[in-house]
């Protein structure tokens, strides 16, 4: 079991999912509420990555991220190096990659709050913030976990955004999925094993935590 | 405006089939908006709300220090939650994960639990208040509703305005009757002004000192309930004679 690998999987699914819920509940909450042209725009940005080869994303983001475009220049002379290649260039790719996986199930669930709730506190003088926290949030925890659990699986099992973007070095870009392959490569296959088991038992307890939790919260009033 | 008057509203706007050309001034403590389902009234109540915007026309709230809360002509539309107006709508919406207490509680000041709790007896929902909106009655949610937007308009500091939308719709009458004649002098005791929508002539009548009639997206006319509805009045009194006549009133 290669757990320097698997220590850099965990780290990686946990920062995509952090970064990926603060930036994710805004932009969620603008799709389902939203209105003009730029909102259709924007989601179909959003699902991109749902249709594209993974190695389309990473080719681009390689690119975007390298010394031959500007805000790749622009992050080269922030932190001083390239992104490519680099635990903080494997985040910016995941965030991008598990984006729809983050953001469509919270979209789905602020879709079924009734408008008459967020009018009613807006008519007892909440602020759109306050009405978000106080009144959309608690009715959809259940959106709220699903799209962490799905980023955060979606994120551990990623392999082509991945190997195209951070090669395979290992302990700074060597993931438990690239990990895998090389073993498979080597023909080792009793690591092979060891680490595909690793990767199914973290997606399946991330699964049992959605459906355990589903419809537990109703009694409470929440949505989903 | 008037010296007098507590709002000041001019609407112009297209919703479907409807065309409002509305203008007029509240000047008494309680106003009854009357009119047929379907004439505007609800549109008129969620603009003063700030929850729709109208094409044009201008909304002012406060006869001391008068606010704008609308003018299309220049550009001015105050957002709902900072115009010092609360709405009870027609269809009660408590928050689900809530409480009755803590959907009363929602729009009120932290300093001011008292007025929760009064508002909880008048309202007789003080057997209710730990219970969730699901395990309540039609009736009971629309009087918790009602009780919730009463609760925090008494709590504005400014002057500001209470809307109701048909409040006691879905209340047996006796109930209507007593917490009717409660909150009338409730709010007037705490000079909260009322603008209350419905289209039944008793209610109007039990309500209303002042009255604008409404129908189509314009103000018919306006003035005391007994000269305004004076031609309802009759027309109620008419049909009930009538039923009496043909023996539809049994006692009970």
């Amino acid at each position: 079991m290669d757990f320097e690998a698997l220590w850099l999987t965990l780290r990686l699914a946990a920062g995509t999912t952090a970064i990926l819920l603060v930036a994710g509940l805004p932009l969620a909450w603008w799709i389902a509420s939203g209105r003009g042209a730029g909102r259709a725009v924007v989601q179909a940005l959003v699902a991109l990555p749902l249709v594209l080869p993974p190695t389309v994303v990473g080719f681009y983001l390689l690119v975007m991220l390298g010394p031959l475009t500007a805000p790749g220049r622009l992050l080269i002379r922030l932190f001083g190096h390239s992104l490519a290649f680099s635990f903080s260039g494997l985040l910016v790719g995941s965030v991008i990659y598990s984006l729809p996986f983050a953001v469509q199930p919270l979209v789905a669930g602020f879709g079924l709050v009734d408008r008459g709730y967020t009018e009613a506190a807006a008519g007892l003088g909440a602020s759109p913030w306050r009405t978000f926290r106080t009144v959309v949030m608690p009715l959809t925890r259940g959106s709220l976990l699903t799209s962490a659990v799905l980023a955060f699986t979606h994120t551990v099992g990623e392999f082509g955004v991945v190997l195209m973007l951070g090669g395979n070095i290992p302990g700074a870009t060597q993931t438990l999925s690239i990990s895998l392959y090389d073993q498979v490569q080597d023909f080792n296959y009793a690591a092979a094993n060891r680490t595909a088991l690793a990767l199914v038992i973290i997606s399946l307890a991330a699964l049992i935590v959605i459906y355990s939790r589903r419809g537990s919260g109703l009694g409470r009033g929440e949505l989903v | 405006m008037s010296e007098r008057a507590h709002l000041s509203f001019a609407m112009r706007h297209r919703q479907g089939a409807l065309v409002f050309d509305a203008a007029f001034e509240l000047a008494q403590p309680w106003t009854v908006l009357f009119g047929p389902s379907g004439s505007g009234k609800t549109t008129v109540l969620r603009a003063i709300a700030g929850l729709m915007r109208p094409a044009a026309g201008q909304i002012v709230l406060g006869c001391d220090t008068p606010r704008v809360l609308f003018d299309r002509a220049v550009g001015i539309d105050m957002p709902a939650h900072r115009r010092g107006v609360r709405l009870a709508a027609q269809v009660a919406t408590l928050f689900p994960n809530m409480t009755v207490r803590e959907n009363i509680a929602y729009g009120v000041p932290g300093d001011a639990t008292e007025v929760v709790e009064e508002t909880l007896q008048r309202f007789h929902l003080d057997r209710l208040s730990e219970a969730m909106p699901w395990k309540l009655s039609g009736g009971e949610r629309q009087r918790a509703a009602v009780a919730r937007a009463v609760a925090s308009a008494i709590t504005l500091k400014d002057s500001g305005l209470l809307l109701l939308d048909e409040p006691f719709a879905g209340l047996d009458l006796r109930l209507r009757d007593d917490l009717l004649g409660d909150l009338r002098s409730w709010l007037a005791a705490t000079h909260t002004p009322v603008l209350s929508v419905t289209h039944d002539v008793g209610e109007a009548f039990q309500l209303g000192a002042e009255v604008i009639k409404f129908d189509d997206g314009r103000v018919l006319r306006q003035g005391p309930v007994e000269a305004v509805l004076a031609e309802e009045r009759e027309r109620l009194l008419d049909q009930l004679s009538r039923k009496d006549m043909q023996g539809e009133f049994k006692p009970l």
